[in-house]
């Protein structure tokens, strides 16, 4: 029997696991953590429905129990032997697995807002990011580091993306969305709030997106200002002052609020990217794994039998990562059955 | 019509050009749109238009003399622009090419030229105690009359060196040292940019006169 | 020749990720060829001569003061009436007397010629077209040659490098004498000094650590204010021509307003130009609408960090001529509980601002 290797215990490896056992192959799932499930732990409800995350990851609670998945989690690969077939992967703990078919499914990380100074994340503690936003938002409890129901929030979108001052040039294409849902969701927790949005492009690229938006403005009152923050600074009362220009209107802007939420772009993770280096495999220029071609081969690698499934190839929702690990199964099962290279 | 490929050409437009996102970090802090009704996001946008009418008004109005030079948005811009050195390229074609003369605050270049020039010229210094008037400069304070007054004696309880030979603070640049960088105005085009600027100040008012 | 490319924005690290409060830029540890500031000079020559002194006395380090230096035309540039290829060559020949000297460690005074100086030398970088022609204006023009310089650091780079020697060898701290308690300083750095190329500004261009690791070093609180990266005001000719003069003294007012409610007890700055107007803008402030920013004397007092490394050293206060300044320093001194002639000090004072009582 063929033997897979999936890295990866997010949703991408475990839609492509679950796929894979179904068809009846046999799996080795390759968790670096404790735990599966991966970043979407982070999110309480999903954009553009506000779908609970758990009801995704119920889709996948009888994996562990099945008899053909090896399971392995706290479990890094450090190394692949691509000298001979089958291929060899070696641990951090020292196991070497032999794979058929490897399946890179590494995932994401999220901006690391400390490098983005000047917006004051790390240094003022009223400014937080959309993920310790969303944790807020599970726990239906909003509140400032004081203590105090926040009169006042800023979303800002583009953290990280967009911005050649921190190296990340590309649209992380989820962080508008976000930005949408955690507004409507943040009124709907606190109605007497006041509630921003500066953003320098709004992008709505989902079918229903556009409606969240309308019903952002309409029904919750959200207010949208076209214009990137410049930067954060603390007042003597802890109060927070944002500078940015509202370009539609083509003024300076000065604004006091009490929380500022950072939405926090994806970028490629460092394990991906040192992976990706110790073992030959090509990254491209924003440091996510390169597929073969961007039209009809977004799973595959330039290696035989390598494939990629979900977020370690670039910016993707939930729903996006699920169809690509459906379609990298797939290109994993005709490869095994010798149908495609 | 105003010579594009020369102007696109310089240097401080070709480093600090690359597309404009249009977000406003740069307007949100700068110091000059806080104070006059001026974007550095528009003049980015002119720039970038490559339209020479545009480019030729912009150059001819006040708009471009409004910017202080702080560079703060060069700091902030996620392209890595900065509005503030294309400024300063717009400015010398504006008065390479007379466009200054057709504003207020670009005629105003004589001043400058009249001030820092001349102490550049004849000092080699841009700032020299002797040339800081109180009528001038009334914001200098007390202080400033007294130091005016005494500044033998200031100079002297400080170490300084004022008007003397040696090195030090406020030295005599010596007389070598201010051929070699008359020669440098001279033959690198500071002179006739100043030639320009008083002729073209001076028949604008002449022509005004009549 | 030195590599341009050491020396500018595309060094290696600008590609990578920069946590930049841990971001330290190389700075010489010693031979100096030391570039005066026309502002400094006009305004405050004892804070430069003080850090000569430091230099020598405490420090031990060899520098050069080269009467043959004259202004390196930055204000004439941000003012425009100094072309691109002028201020090329004049930077030109600022480097081709140091190469004449024999040195190769650049140290400037000044942030305005901080600023230009990695400018022209990012421009040469960029577009080596350009440095063909200053080398061939220069030529043309002064005869001279020139090779680019090893090194180059604001004068307040060299103070931060050994503020921990200074500290050491300091009679004085940044603590308030009555009562024990560390002073609040803030610090108002150029703009220049980092905002152009952060790669050059120790910290970076946000919140670069020049100025406040010197204040805690020496034992001071540093505030953190909402308009603490505004500009000053100086804006260049808004500031030259009098009827824009507005401009500088709005923006040093926007700064006086967001930092009066943290009761600074001094403002630290490094460059020339920020610390005259910060000091010059608050008498006008007084004068015009009779506020003042500080609970004791005419202002919060404004000092440079070569005036105040030397007053921590023992230095006399009117010896680094904290005389010339308008707002008065006196309060400082006091709390600092700095030993001096007060009659000498007084006298001058009562001279420059014909006050009858100071002591």
């Amino acid at each position: 029997m063929k033997k897979i290797v999936i890295i990866g215990g997010g949703i991408a490896g475990l839609e492509v696991s679950r796929l894979l056992l179904q068809e009846g192959f046999p799996v080795t799932l390759i968790e670096k953590s404790s735990h599966l499930g991966g970043n979407i732990r982070n999110y309480a409800y999903l954009f553009p429905d506000f779908t609970p995350s758990e009801e995704i990851l119920k889709n996948y609670t009888s994996l562990p129990g099945n008899a053909d998945l090896q399971l392995l989690l706290n479990t890094e690969i450090e190394k692949i032997d691509f000298s001979s077939r089958p291929y060899t992967l070696f641990s951090n703990d020292g196991i070497a697995i032999s794979a058929d078919s490897i399946i890179i499914a590494t995932g994401y990380q999220i901006f690391d807002a400390r490098l983005k100074e000047e917006f004051g994340y790390g240094i003022y503690d009223g400014v937080i990011t959309s993920v310790e936003m969303e944790k807020m938002i599970r726990e239906q409890h909003i509140v400032t580091p004081y203590g105090k129901a926040p009169r006042r929030i800023a979303f800002i979108h583009c953290v990280g993306s967009r911005d050649a001052k921190v190296g990340n040039t590309y649209c992380s294409r989820l962080c508008c969305i976000t930005a949408i849902k955690q507004a409507i969701e943040t009124k709907k927790l606190l109605p007497q709030a006041e509630i921003f949005c500066f953003y320098i492009d709004l992008r709505m690229y989902g079918l229903t997106f556009e409606e969240l938006y309308l019903n952002a403005q309409k029904e919750y009152n959200i207010q949208f200002v076209r214009g990137r923050l410049s930067e954060t600074s603390e007042m003597i009362d802890k109060r927070l002052i944002i500078k940015a220009e509202d370009t539609l209107i083509g003024r300076p802007l000065k604004m006091m609020t009490d929380m500022l939420v950072l939405m926090v772009g994806m970028e490629a993770s460092n394990f991906s990217k040192q992976f990706a280096y110790h073992n030959g495999l090509e990254i491209g220029e924003h440091g996510f794994f390169k597929p073969l071609n961007q039209f009809n081969a977004r799973g595959k690698s330039q290696k035989e039998g390598i494939y990629f499934a979900g977020t370690s190839i670039g910016p993707m929702s939930v729903a996006e990562t699920i169809e690509h690990a459906q379609a990298t199964a797939l290109s994993t099962i005709s490869y095994l059955k010798g149908k495609e290279n | 019509m105003i010579p594009m490929d020369e102007i696109y050409a310089d240097p401080r437009i070709r480093e600090n050009m690359n597309a404009c996102i249009n977000c406003g970090v740069c307007t949100a802090l700068c110091p000059a749109a806080d104070y006059y009704d001026y974007e550095p996001r528009y003049v980015e946008r002119i720039i970038l238009m490559r339209n020479a009418d545009a480019l030729e008004e912009l150059m001819s109005s006040d708009y471009i003399w409004y910017c202080g030079q702080c560079m703060s948005c060069k700091a902030r811009c996620p392209r890595q622009n900065a509005p503030g050195t294309v400024i300063s390229a717009l400015r010398y074609w504006s008065q390479k090419l007379g466009l200054f003369i057709r504003s207020p605050k670009g005629r105003q270049q004589l001043i400058i030229k009249q001030n820092i020039g001349k102490n550049i010229y004849e000092l080699g210094y841009c700032v020299h105690p002797s040339r800081l008037t109180m009528e001038e400069h009334p914001e200098q304070g007390p202080v400033w009359q007294w130091i005016l007054n005494n500044l033998e004696k200031v100079h002297a309880l400080v170490d300084g060196n004022i008007d003397k030979n040696g090195p030090g603070p406020m030295r005599k640049i010596p007389e070598e040292s201010l051929q070699e960088i008359r020669s440098i105005l001279e033959g690198t085009g500071a002179i006739d940019l100043w030639n320009q600027i008083e002729m073209e100040v001076i028949n604008t008012d002449n022509d005004q006169n009549c | 020749m030195t590599k341009i490319a050491d020396m500018t924005e595309n060094s290696p690290e600008q590609r990578k990720k920069i946590y930049w409060k841990d971001y330290i830029k190389y700075i010489p540890e010693d031979d100096y060829f030391f570039f005066r500031s026309c502002i400094r000079q006009t305004f405050f020559p004892g804070a430069e001569q003080a850090f000569l002194a430091i230099l020598k006395n405490n420090l031990h380090k060899n520098y050069f003061d080269d009467p043959r230096l004259t202004t390196c035309t930055g204000i004439g540039y941000h003012s425009d009436i100094i072309p691109l290829e002028t201020l090329h060559t004049m930077i030109a020949r600022h480097f081709s007397i140091m190469n004449e000297s024999g040195y190769s460690n650049l140290v400037i005074s000044c942030v305005t010629t901080f600023g230009v100086m990695i400018e022209v030398l990012n421009t040469w970088h960029e577009f080596p077209e350009t440095l063909e022609k200053a080398r061939e204006n220069l030529q043309k023009t002064t005869g001279r040659t020139f090779e680019l310089p090893k090194a180059i650091a604001h004068a307040s780079d060299i103070i931060y490098l050994y503020r921990d020697e200074i500290a050491k060898q300091s009679v004085y701290k940044l603590i308030n004498k009555e009562t024990g308690k560390p002073l609040k300083v803030v610090d108002h750095v150029g703009c220049h000094y980092a905002k152009i190329f952060p790669h050059h500004g120790i910290g970076g261009a946000e919140f670069p650590k020049v100025l406040s690791e010197m204040i805690k070093t020496w034992g001071g609180e540093v505030v953190d204010y909402p308009e603490r990266r505004h500009c000053c005001g100086f804006g260049f000719r808004q500031y030259l021509i009098k009827e824009s003069r507005g401009y500088s003294l709005t923006h040093a007012q926007i700064k006086f307003e967001s930092m009066q409610p943290f009761h600074p007890d001094l403002i630290l700055t490094n460059c020339p130009g920020c610390n005259m107007f910060m000091d010059r803008w608050q008498y006008v402030i007084q004068e015009t609408t009779g506020k003042v920013y500080s609970s004791s004397g005419n202002g919060i007092p404004v000092l440079t960090y070569e005036e105040l490394a030397a007053l921590l050293l023992g230095y006399d206060p009117v010896q680094i001529g904290l005389f010339m300044h308008q707002t008065d320093v006196l309060p400082l001194l006091e709390k600092l509980g700095i030993q001096f002639n007060k009659n000498e000090y007084a006298k001058l004072r009562e001279e420059s601002l014909d006050l009858a009582k100071i002591l």
